[in-house]
């Protein structure tokens, strides 16, 4: 059985600057993977590599078994990649509801849509209070379920999530990880989900992997990589130490 | 009191002639971060077909304003095509505001010139689209012709709010102008938005230059006075404010309305650049505008 | 390229002196007197390409006023020449480029506080306000769209042929004169302030580079250039009409940079001759001017960025690289 996400080899970054360097990644079917590292070692490049937004120097990157790698944006998300950007990524000027809708404009009906925006509503009543407002007006953690919920609006193959805790208070984060663990349960589709620690990610992770300097560095069930102390301490102890 | 009518119900008529031509400027800023030089030349174009429709051929009023809409439509997409597709990839690399200027700025001499070499430098009468006179108060009267023209500008732009407001593209319109990263991550196909969006907004212009060939004339230079009033109504309303170019069209239309009552028409523009002088000095994104980058 | 004075070569000093001696001679033995006018009205034109390339190329404002303050240069000296004869012409033009000079430093304090598109539109409404005031002027100095009174120009004694090869020497020491002022101003302090504040205006700012007094001395430059070059035109053509700082001409020049290559010194010279020579072929056909106008201008922005100058540097570096590769075969290319 093929993965559903295969990367092997990628190298990517902005102009000429390297930061994702031979990185090789497999995620199984269903399976949710974690990525976790410190910040600026590549976390949000190899998302934003694999969805397309920017364009590989080099590698491959595999969707069930399809090259996607060099494919536009557009296309790559047509082909099932749900990218639930880091800091969101809503339209500020839009609505709550005009957001979620644009997380099903691919292809669909009308009828289609409304019962997707009603599927997520029920998911996230929190959301629904707020839809007629401007997603400007929001919360910090309003806007992370929105985001989510956007995410939610259209079956996907696989989810990529950018660091949902990010600049959320804690109350904020166990509801936006009430949702994704949630959401994980429910759902088919493959999650690469990505964090700075292991804070917050211990019910959700199949497989932890630990990105170094634009590489996975090491691998392993969450409660395996958790519980090692070398792990912790050497690649997430203290971001001063880390090599840069 | 007649002074203020007939400024009034000018004003109208061309504030929502101005707000036509300046919307699809806005729209295409909004989407693109492109000034839209070539947008003069549709309200000419549109005044050709308006005049090759109505008085070479004698179709009715509906359906030459279909043509035009049509036709500028074709050609504002090839416009986008021609002038700002090659450039997208290259966003990075070039200045991309000032290189689109200056590319629909070159579409704007070329079509001019075209025109000028099938046409010749006449001046084209356009039929009005309605005869009549619409009298209001004391000898102040409105031709039924600029009466159509005020209504169906405003319903042309309640039309445009709604498909920004409601439709799936109208959303994705707006999704790109507001943060394009986003967009392309949710499956909106840009390359194809973008020349539909252009296309729309000459599609608009197009409308406006039938009507405004009827007002004067159909030339190769009929879209000059347009693009200089539409670039007064944009800046003043702040580029890519959808709300606030409705506000300043108004605004230019009753000063030019009231300039032309009071003081005479060839000070119009002056004083209106002069405001736009002064206004760019002061508040330097408009009067609407601000400096973020979203908008629409 | 052509770029620092520093860095000319020896080679490129004496292909600049055999150019300015055949541009020397030149009229010497050319006389036709049609062609002639047509030139110094070229070399006229270049000169107002050399000052605005120096904003809007090497400045990166885009200032889209600049024939506005050529043509107040030719009214400010055009006024002097008639009402106070007894200036000396030169002086009249020196003064023209001096009150431009003026009006554009005035110009650019407005567009310190403004970004991009903004720029281009204040300038042009400010082009568009001067522009109405000519017109609307009949009875004035301007003589609205009839064109300013005759006046007495530079040589009023000469015949034909020695008029023009005057004019036609005069106008080539400028150019001259400008084109080394633009090449050592580009390498002097405040072409390398302009450059950053073109190419990163944070970094630039953070160095200490006063990037407004850069801005502003460009455009005080510039417009100096620029109003000589209405003067010139002004007592060359013994004329000045309210169409030469119209959208025509503005495209014209605009074009001629774009094809020469923006911010570049040899960019100028080389668009303005090669359009100059359409133009004139096309003089026949002047539907056709434009038209092919527009064209090349889109062509060229879409697909030759960087202009002439920049696509001949990058064939130059290309054919470098292959000699250079073909030196050392034992080496692997460079990806």
């Amino acid at each position: 059985m093929t993965a559903a996400l295969a990367v092997r080899g990628l190298v990517a970054g902005y102009d000429r600057s390297v930061v994702i360097d031979g990185l090789d990644l497999e995620v199984g079917d269903g399976a949710t993977a974690v990525v976790i590292g410190p910040n600026g070692h590549g976390k949000t490049t190899l998302l934003r590599a694999v969805s397309g937004l920017i364009k590989p120097f080099r590698g491959e990157v595999e969707l069930a078994g399809e090259r996607i790698d060099g494919l536009a944006a557009e296309a790559i998300a047509r082909k099932g990649i749900v990218h639930v950007m880091q800091g969101d990524g809503l339209f500020v000027e839009m609505t709550v509801e005009e957001n979620l809708l644009m997380g099903a404009f691919p292809g669909g009906s009308w009828r289609g849509r409304r019962a997707a925006l009603k599927r997520v509503y029920s998911e996230l009543p929190a959301v629904e209070e707020r839809k007629a407002h401007k997603a400007r007006t929001l919360s910090g953690g309003e806007r992370r379920l929105v985001g989510l919920g956007r995410g939610m609006m259209r079956p996907g193959r696989l989810l990529l999530i950018d660091e949902p805790s990010l600049g959320l208070a804690p109350v904020a984060i166990d509801a936006v990880y009430a949702v994704i663990r949630r959401l994980r349960s429910e759902a088919s589709s493959a999650v690469v989900l990505i964090e700075e620690n292991f804070t917050h990610v211990g019910g959700v992770a199949d497989v932890v992997h630990i990105l170094e300097a634009g590489r996975i560095v090491r691998s392993g069930p969450y409660a395996e990589l958790a519980a090692d102390r070398t792990v912790v301490e050497t690649y997430l102890g203290s971001i001063a130490e880390v090599p840069s | 009191m007649t002074d203020a009518v007939a400024i009034l119900a000018n004003g109208v008529v061309y504030g929502s002639i101005y707000g036509l031509v300046a919307i699809g400027m806005t729209l295409i800023y909004g989407t693109l971060r492109i000034l839209d030089m070539s947008q003069g030349s549709m309200v000419m174009v549109g005044g050709y077909v308006g005049w090759w429709a109505l008085a070479t051929h004698g179709v009715n009023a509906v359906l030459a304003l279909v043509a035009a809409f049509v036709f500028t439509f074709a050609l504002g997409t090839a416009t986008e095509l021609v002038s700002v597709q090659p450039l997208i990839a290259r966003r990075n690399e070039v200045d991309f505001e000032l290189v689109t200027f200056i590319t629909t700025f070159a579409v704007a001499i070329f079509l001019t010139n075209v025109a000028l070499q099938h046409f010749g430098p006449f001046q084209q009468n356009v039929p009005t689209i309605v005869s009549g006179n619409l009298k209001l108060y004391h000898g102040v009267s409105i031709s039924y012709h600029e009466l159509t023209m005020a209504v169906i500008s405003v319903v042309l732009m309640i039309g445009l709010g709604l498909f920004l407001a409601r439709t799936r593209w109208g959303l994705a319109v707006r999704a790109v102008a507001q943060d394009l990263d986003a967009a392309r991550s949710l499956a909106v196909p840009v390359t194809r938005l973008y020349p539909l969006t252009m296309g729309l907004a000459s599609a608009l212009a197009g409308v406006g230059g039938v009507f405004l060939g009827a007002l004067y004339f159909a030339s190769p230079t009929a879209g000059d006075l347009p693009l200089l009033f539409a670039l007064i109504v944009v800046v003043l309303g702040g580029l890519g404010s959808l709300t606030g170019t409705l506000y300043a069209a108004y605004l230019v239309g009753m000063t030019q309305s009231f300039c032309e009552v009071e003081i005479g028409t060839t000070w119009t523009l002056p004083i209106l650049y002069g405001a736009i002088l002064a206004i760019l000095v002061f508040r330097p994104y408009g009067l609407k505008g601000s400096p973020s980058e979203a908008r629409l | 390229m052509t770029g620092t004075f520093g860095a000319v070569t020896p080679g490129r000093w004496a292909m600049i002196a055999v150019a300015v001696a055949l541009a020397a001679v030149f009229p010497l033995v050319y006389h036709d007197p049609y062609y002639m006018t047509i030139i110094v009205t070229g070399e006229i034109v270049l000169i107002l390409n050399i000052s605005w390339n120096f904003v809007l190329g090497m400045a990166g404002v885009w200032n889209f006023g600049q024939l506005a303050i050529y043509a107040l240069g030719a009214y400010s000296s055009g006024w002097l020449m008639l009402h106070h004869s007894g200036v000396p012409v030169p002086l009249a033009i020196l003064f023209g480029g001096l009150f431009s000079g003026v009006v554009s430093v005035l110009l650019a304090f407005p567009t310190l506080r403004l970004f991009g598109i903004y720029t281009s539109l204040l300038t042009f409404s400010f082009a568009q306000v001067i522009q109405y005031v000519a017109v609307n002027n009949p009875h004035g100095l301007t003589g609205g769209s009839f064109g300013f009174p005759e006046v007495p120009g530079l040589f009023p004694d000469l015949g034909q042929t020695a008029y023009l090869r005057a004019y036609y020497w005069v106008c080539a020491g400028v150019i001259i004169a400008s084109c080394f002022a633009v090449a050592w101003l580009r390498q002097s302090h405040l072409g390398i302030a302009l450059r950053s504040v073109r190419d990163a205006p944070a970094y630039t700012a953070a160095r200490g580079v006063n990037p407004r007094a850069a801005r502003v001395a460009a455009f005080g430059l510039s417009g100096f250039l620029a109003g000589i070059a209405g003067g010139l035109y002004l007592s060359f053509e013994q004329s000045f009409t309210t169409s030469q700082m119209g959208l025509t001409p503005m495209s014209l020049d605009v074009t001629m940079l774009v094809i020469g290559g923006l911010g570049t010194v040899s960019g100028p010279l080389i668009g303005t001759a090669l359009l100059t020579v359409i133009q004139t072929k096309l003089i026949n056909y002047p539907g056709w001017q434009l038209t092919v106008l527009g064209a090349t201008l889109l062509v060229i922005v879409v697909f030759v960025p960087g202009g002439i100058v920049g696509l001949f540097g990058r064939i130059d570096r290309r054919v470098r690289g292959w000699v250079a590769e073909d030196a050392d075969e034992a080496e692997p290319a460079p990806g």
